[in-house]
C-alpha cells in the first residue's frame, strides 16, 4: 500500500514537472478552464439562489389575481365585477388593488406606484362593503404604517432604489405630472428598507386617493383584484369559475407566478444558451485537442518512459493525473471564485447583463443557497469529461514501442 | 546467461516494404563479460539489442534469459523483467527535458514506489560516482554532451540492473569522453555486471576490456 | 517541497476553503432568514406578485402579470429588445397557448 501511494506520488511529481515545462500552454489551458467553471458555477449559484429566494418570498403572493382584458390588453377593473366574484362558492374574500407605472423622464426610470391594501378609499374592504364615497377615505389616523412611516394623503413611501437613484430621503418632496398636466408634489414619508430591495426597489406606496388623482381613475374602477380562497386546493377550480362567470376576466393563480420565476434563467433562455454553448464549445475544443493525439514530443517522451521501464499502465496513470490535476485545480479555483463572485461581490460580472437598460436596478444580496448536490453536478459536468478526454487518447500511446527510444537519432 | 535461438525479426510484414532486419540469429552472451555487437549501420545491431533487452519481440525464434523463456511473456512481465534486469544507455542521452537531472535519473524507479529519501540517496550516489552530483538540480538542457551521457548512465543504473545495454554510446562523444566512457564500462565489469554494446567505433571494439566481438552484417552473424 | 506535496496541499486548501464557504452559506442562510421573512411579509402585506429584477420595461417589471399583447409573448427564444428578455421566458400559460 505504501508502495502504491509512493508510486502515485512519484507519478504526480513527474506529471506536475512535465506540466510546468509547457508553462504558457498549460497555464493558458488552466485559465480558460477555470473561467468556464467560474461562469458555469456562477450561473448555477446565482440561478439557484434567486429561484429559491423567489419561491420563498413569493409564497405570500396573492392566491388569485384577476385582471380584466379588453381587446387583448389590460384594462381597468370595474368594481361592479367584485360582487360576482364574491358570490362564487369557495371565495373567502376579495380585495382590490391599485397599481401602475409612472415614468420619470428625469432619470428615465419606471416606478411602480402601488396603493397598499386597505388604503384605497373606494375599495370593497369586507364582504358586505359597497363602493363608498371619497370622504370615507379622509380618515384621521393613517391608513397605512410602515416602520413608523405614516402614509397619509399627500405623502409617499418609496423604495430604496428610488431613494438612491434620485438621492432623496424622508421629508423631501417629489413632483409628479398628473394625467391632466397638473403638477402634484408629494412629501416622502419614509423609505422602505434596503434589505427588501429585491421586491421593493422601485415601489412607491401612495394612498388610493392620490393614486386616482394622479392617473385620473374614477372610483368605480381599480387595477385588478386579489382573491383569497377558502380551501387552497380549490384555487384552480375557483379560477376557472371566475373565468366562466366573467369571460373578459383573466385570473392568474399563485402557482403560475411561482412557475414564472422557476423558469427564469432557464437554460433555454437566450443569454443562458449563449453561456452554455460557449462552455460546451470550449470543452469540445479541449477534448479535440486532447483526443487528436499526442505531439511528437509527447510520443518521444512516452517512448523514453517505456524504454526506462514504465509500463503502459503507468503511462495511463500519468495521463490520468494530468487530467485530474488540471481539472481539479480549475474546479476548485473556479467554484471558489464563483462563490465569492455571486455572494460577496453581488455578481459583478453578470450585473451589466442583468441590469440591461434599467436605470433603477435593485441592490440586493442573495442568500447563499448552496448545497452539495450543486457542487456534485458541477463536478460531473466539468472534472469528469476533461479527465476522461485526457486518458482516452493514451491508448494510442500504448502502441508506442519501448524500443522507439532507441531509434531517435536526431533531436 | 542470454541465449538467442533462430531469432528473426521482420518489419512491415506483409507489405511490399517488408524487410527482415535479423535472420536466424543464434547467440550466447556470457555473464560478467563485455560483448560488443559490431557492424555497419543497417546490419541489425540495434534490432538485436532491443530484442535482447526485452524491448521488442522477435518475429520468430526464442530468447532465454537466465534460463527462462521470455519471448512469450505478456507485456507486464516483460516490462518488469526489463526494469529489474536491464539498464539502457542510448545513442542519444534521451533525457526528458524541462525537469532536473536528479528527477531524470530517478525516473526508472518511479513505478517501483521506493521511498523517496532512499531513492534520492541512491541517485545522488550514482551522480557523484560519475562526478556530476553538482548538476543534480540543474535542468537537462544545461548539460554538456558528456554530462548528459553520464546522467543517462546513472539513470540506467538506478534500479541496479545485472545487464547494461548500450546502443552506440560513443557516437556523439569525442575521443576523450569516449575513453571516459570505456573506463566507466570497465568499472561495471569489475562490479560483476554483464555489458552489451553495439558500436562500429574501433575505440570501443578494440578496447582491451572487451571480451567478445560479434560481427553482424545484413541481419546475420558473421563467422 | 515535492510537487506532489504542493498539489495535495493545494487540493486540501481548496477542499478546506470550499468547506468554509459551505459553512458560510449555511450560516448566512440562517442569518438571512429574517431578511427573507421581511421580504415575504412585505409581499404579503402589499400583495405583490413579482420580484423587482428587471425594471427596464414595464412588462419586464411584473413578469407574471404580462398580458398577451406585450413582448415576450412570441415564444421561447424571442430575443427581444431588452437583455432581460433573454433571461426569462413568457409565463407558462402563454407558452402553452392552444
Amino acid at each position: 500500500m505504501t508502495h502504491w501511494i509512493e508510486k502515485q506520488r512519484y507519478i504526480i511529481d513527474f506529471t506536475l514537472s512535465s506540466l510546468l515545462r509547457r508553462k504558457v500552454k498549460n497555464f493558458g489551458l488552466l485559465a480558460l478552464y477555470t473561467l468556464i467553471v467560474f461562469i458555469l458555477a456562477s450561473t448555477m449559484f446565482f440561478t439557484y439562489a434567486i429561484k429559491k429566494e423567489a419561491a420563498l418570498i413569493l409564497n405570500g403572493a396573492p392566491e388569485i389575481v384577476v385582471q380584466k382584458i379588453v381587446a387583448g390588453r389590460h384594462d381597468l377593473f370595474p368594481l361592479a365585477y367584485v360582487e360576482t366574484i364574491k358570490n362564487i362558492r369557495g371565495v373567502a374574500s376579495v380585495e382590490s388593488r391599485l397599481w401602475g407605472y409612472y415614468y420619470d423622464s428625469l432619470v428615465s426610470a419606471n416606478y411602480t406606484l402601488l396603493t397598499p391594501p386597505g388604503n384605497d378609499a373606494a375599495k370593497p374592504s369586507a364582504k358586505t362593503t359597497v363602493v363608498e364615497n371619497d370622504s370615507g377615505g379622509e380618515a384621521v389616523k393613517p391608513l397605512f404604517e410602515l416602520n413608523g412611516a405614516k402614509l397619509e394623503p399627500g405623502t409617499l413611501i418609496i423604495g430604496n432604489g428610488i431613494a438612491r437613484l434620485r438621492a432623496i430621503g424622508k421629508d423631501d418632496y417629489m413632483p409628479f405630472r398628473a394625467f391632466d398636466g397638473k403638477v402634484l408634489n408629494f412629501r416622502i414619508a419614509g423609505v422602505l428598507s434596503s434589505q427588501s430591495e429585491l421586491v421593493s426597489s422601485d415601489l412607491m406606496l401612495i394612498t388610493g386617493e392620490d393614486f386616482r388623482k394622479l392617473f385620473g381613475i374614477d372610483n368605480s374602477h381599480v387595477t385588478d383584484l386579489t382573491v383569497v380562497v377558502n380551501n387552497p386546493s380549490e384555487v384552480a377550480m375557483v379560477a376557472s369559475k371566475i373565468k366562466k362567470h366573467l369571460p373578459d376576466a383573466r385570473p392568474i393563480i399563485r402557482d403560475e407566478i411561482l412557475r414564472t420565476y422557476d423558469s427564469i434563467f432557464n437554460w433555454r433562455g437566450g443569454m443562458m444558451i449563449v453561456i452554455f454553448s460557449a462552455a460546451v464549445l470550449a470543452f469540445v475544443i479541449f477534448a479535440w485537442d486532447k483526443a487528436s493525439g499526442l505531439s511528437a514530443g509527447e510520443r518521444r517522451e512516452i517512448g523514453i518512459l517505456k524504454a526506462v521501464g514504465w509500463e503502459t499502465s503507468d503511462v495511463i496513470q500519468m495521463k490520468f493525473w494530468e487530467g485530474a490535476m488540471i481539472s481539479l485545480t480549475a474546479f476548485f479555483t473556479g467554484v471558489i471564485l464563483a462563490y465569492i463572485h455571486v455572494f460577496f461581490t453581488g455578481s459583478i460580472v453578470f450585473e451589466p447583463a442583468l441590469k440591461g437598460w434599467s436605470s433603477l436596478y435593485p441592490n440586493f444580496e442573495l442568500t447563499p443557497f448552496v448545497n452539495l448536490e450543486q457542487l456534485t453536478t458541477l463536478f460531473f459536468l466539468t472534472v469528469v469529461p476533461y479527465t476522461v478526454a485526457t486518458i482516452v487518447p493514451i491508448w494510442r500511446a500504448a502502441t508506442i514501442d519501448p524500443d522507439s527510444a532507441m531509434r531517435f537519432t536526431g533531436e | 546467461m542470454i541465449e538467442l535461438m533462430n531469432v528473426r525479426k521482420v518489419f512491415n510484414a506483409g507489405n511490399p516494404s517488408e524487410f527482415s532486419a535479423l535472420n536466424s540469429v543464434n547467440l550466447h552472451i556470457a555473464e560478467n563479460q563485455v560483448t560488443v555487437l559490431k557492424g555497419p549501420s543497417g546490419s541489425g545491431k540495434t534490432t538485436l539489442l532491443s530484442i535482447v533487452g526485452c524491448m521488442s519481440r522477435p518475429s520468430a525464434g526464442r530468447v532465454n534469459l537466465q534460463g527462462r523463456e521470455i519471448t512469450s511473456l505478456p507485456e507486464r512481465f516483460l516490462t518488469d523483467i526489463r526494469r529489474k534486469t536491464f539498464g539502457f544507455i542510448f545513442q542519444q542521452p534521451n533525457l526528458i527535458k524541462g525537469i532536473s537531472v536528479l528527477e531524470n535519473v530517478m525516473l526508472p524507479a518511479y513505478p517501483l514506489g521506493e521511498k523517496r529519501s532512499q531513492l534520492k540517496i541512491k541517485a545522488m550516489k550514482g551522480l557523484s560516482e560519475l562526478n556530476i552530483a553538482n548538476k543534480a538540480a540543474s535542468k537537462v538542457e544545461w548539460l554538456s554532451g558528456g554530462e548528459a551521457q553520464r546522467a543517462s548512465i546513472v539513470r540506467a543504473l538506478i534500479n541496479d540492473p545485472h545487464i547494461i545495454i548500450a546502443d552506440e554510446p560513443t557516437a556523439h562523444l569525442d575521443s576523450k569522453l569516449s575513453y571516459r566512457f570505456m573506463e566507466i564500462i570497465e568499472k561495471f565489469k569489475a562490479e560483476g555486471k554483464t555489458v552489451i554494446i553495439t558500436s562500429h567505433d574501433p575505440l570501443v571494439y578494440e578496447s582491451s576490456m572487451v571480451d567478445r566481438v560479434v560481427n553482424l552484417r545484413d541481419g546475420q552473424i558473421e563467422r | 517541497m515535492r510537487n506532489s506535496s504542493l498539489f495535495f496541499l493545494y487540493l486540501s486548501g481548496g477542499i478546506l476553503l470550499l468547506g468554509l464557504l459551505l459553512v458560510h452559506a449555511s450560516f448566512s442562510e440562517k442569518a438571512g432568514r429574517e431578511n427573507l421573512e421581511e421580504k415575504a411579509a412585505l409581499v404579503k402585506t402589499l400583495q405583490l406578485t413579482d420580484l423587482c429584477l428587471f425594471t427596464e420595461a414595464r412588462y419586464t417589471r411584473h413578469l407574471s402579470q404580462a398580458d398577451l399583447n406585450t413582448a415576450f409573448q412570441d415564444h421561447p427564444l424571442s430575443l427581444e429588445h431588452f437583455p432581460s428578455g433573454s433571461f426569462t421566458q413568457p409565463p407558462e400559460r402563454i407558452i402553452a397557448r392552444p
